[in-house]
């Protein structure tokens, strides 16, 4: 890789190819090689059955979703895209991000719906009220980067964030703006190690 | 990333660096990007960097109902299920390098004290979107989906809303 990058240097250094030229193919170089380590990492391809790949979203509901989503944006640094009078969405990366152990080229970012409205009301484009669930979605959690527990802790304190206590062996739970559990880890904290 | 490499070849240019750094720098990054780490060639800042959903803490009157459900209807795997009134069903990537899992509990089904928001609906991403066989899994099950094509709605066995979505359809940046 490095032969590559010297021999593009090269052809900028001598004016073969512009500044933006040369970006743009170190960064499709990078791209190649964050699929190539991608894919070591995949699974074995998904049966044709209906199989769910990825959360494509979590729709949350609360008493004012621009103050939760300025919570969820200054916390975890997402971008609020979409707004509407009543909801915005914060999607865990950028567009075209591939997200994290996704080969795929349809699967889009995980992102985060931040609404107001009653929690039964019809969904998008329908007219009959949503059913009043005998389930609950008691805690979501979230993987972020370079997830160190006691540092992140102090961080979590320092942000202002309420309630933030140890969860298991990886992890720490909080509260959000309003009062939902969230428990924050990286990747350790998985489907193996949880609850094993 | 592209901000990094930006200001490579600007100190590159200005004579800070040398070939050899220049080189070295940008594979580096690569190797960073690559660990899913870009994190770490960013400037500090607050906060934390999102990676993604870990789990979904799901609780309801059974458990064994839920777990049953969730695996045939959308292919989710079991993992931690000691018959003791949970289980983790898994979807995605593998466990620790990305995959997501559902978390279904035999449990409290009223909200914490205090939290005034609910999770009101998930919505998981299929993968090759194939309209006709969506619907057809659906109906095996005696599901009746409402919504549109590339977007669609069923309740699970306790009425909790879950959608199904392509990535036409189900973007953030589409709205």
């Amino acid at each position: 890789m490095q032969g590559f990058i010297a021999t593009k240097l090269d052809d900028f250094a001598q004016g073969k190819i512009s500044r933006r030229r040369l970006i743009d193919t170190l960064m499709a170089a990078g791209t190649a090689v964050a699929a190539a380590e991608s894919a070591k990492a995949a699974p074995a391809p998904a049966d044709p059955a209906l199989k769910v790949s990825l959360v494509n979203h979590i729709s949350y509901t609360c008493p004012n979703f621009r103050q939760a989503g300025d919570w969820y944006s200054r916390v975890f640094n997402l971008e609020q895209v979409g707004p509407s009078d009543n909801d915005v969405a914060l999607p865990f990366g950028k567009r075209g991000d591939k997200p994290m152990g996704i080969t795929a080229n349809d699967v889009p970012v995980s992102y985060l719906v931040i609404r107001t409205r009653e929690a039964t009301a019809p969904a998008s484009g329908q007219t009959q009220a949503r059913r009043r669930p005998r389930a609950i979605v008691q805690h979501m959690g979230y993987t972020v980067a370079d997830f160190d527990r006691e540092k992140a802790k102090a961080e979590f304190i320092s942000l202002g964030v309420k309630g933030v206590r140890d969860g298991g062996l990886y992890s720490l739970h909080m509260l959000d703006a309003f009062g939902y559990d969230i428990q924050v880890s990286g990747l350790a904290n998985n489907a193996l190690t949880d609850g094993a | 990333m592209e901000r990094f490499i930006a200001d490579r070849i600007k100190d590159f240019e200005a004579g800070r660096i040398g070939r050899r750094e220049f080189c070295e720098a940008v594979a580096l990054a690569f190797t960073v990007y690559a660990a899913g780490d870009a994190a770490k060639a960013a400037p500090a800042r607050r906060g934390f960097t999102m990676l993604g959903v870990n789990h979904i803490s799901y609780n309801c009157p059974n458990y064994a109902v839920a777990r049953d459900f969730y695996t045939s209807t959308f292919g989710m795997g079991v993992v931690n299920d000691k018959n003791m009134g949970r289980a983790n069903l898994t979807f995605g990537p593998e466990a620790g390098k990305g995959g997501t899992f559902l978390v279904v509990r035999t449990g409290e089904t009223t909200p914490d004290a205090g939290a005034t928001a609910t999770v009101d609906h998930v919505c998981y991403t299929v993968s090759n979107w194939d309209e006709q066989k969506v619907r057809a899994g659906f109906a095996a099950k005696g599901l009746t989906p409402t919504g549109r094509n590339g977007s669609l709605h069923v309740y699970d066995p306790f009425d909790f809303d879950v959608q199904i979505g392509n990535a036409v359809e189900e973007t953030a940046f589409r709205r």
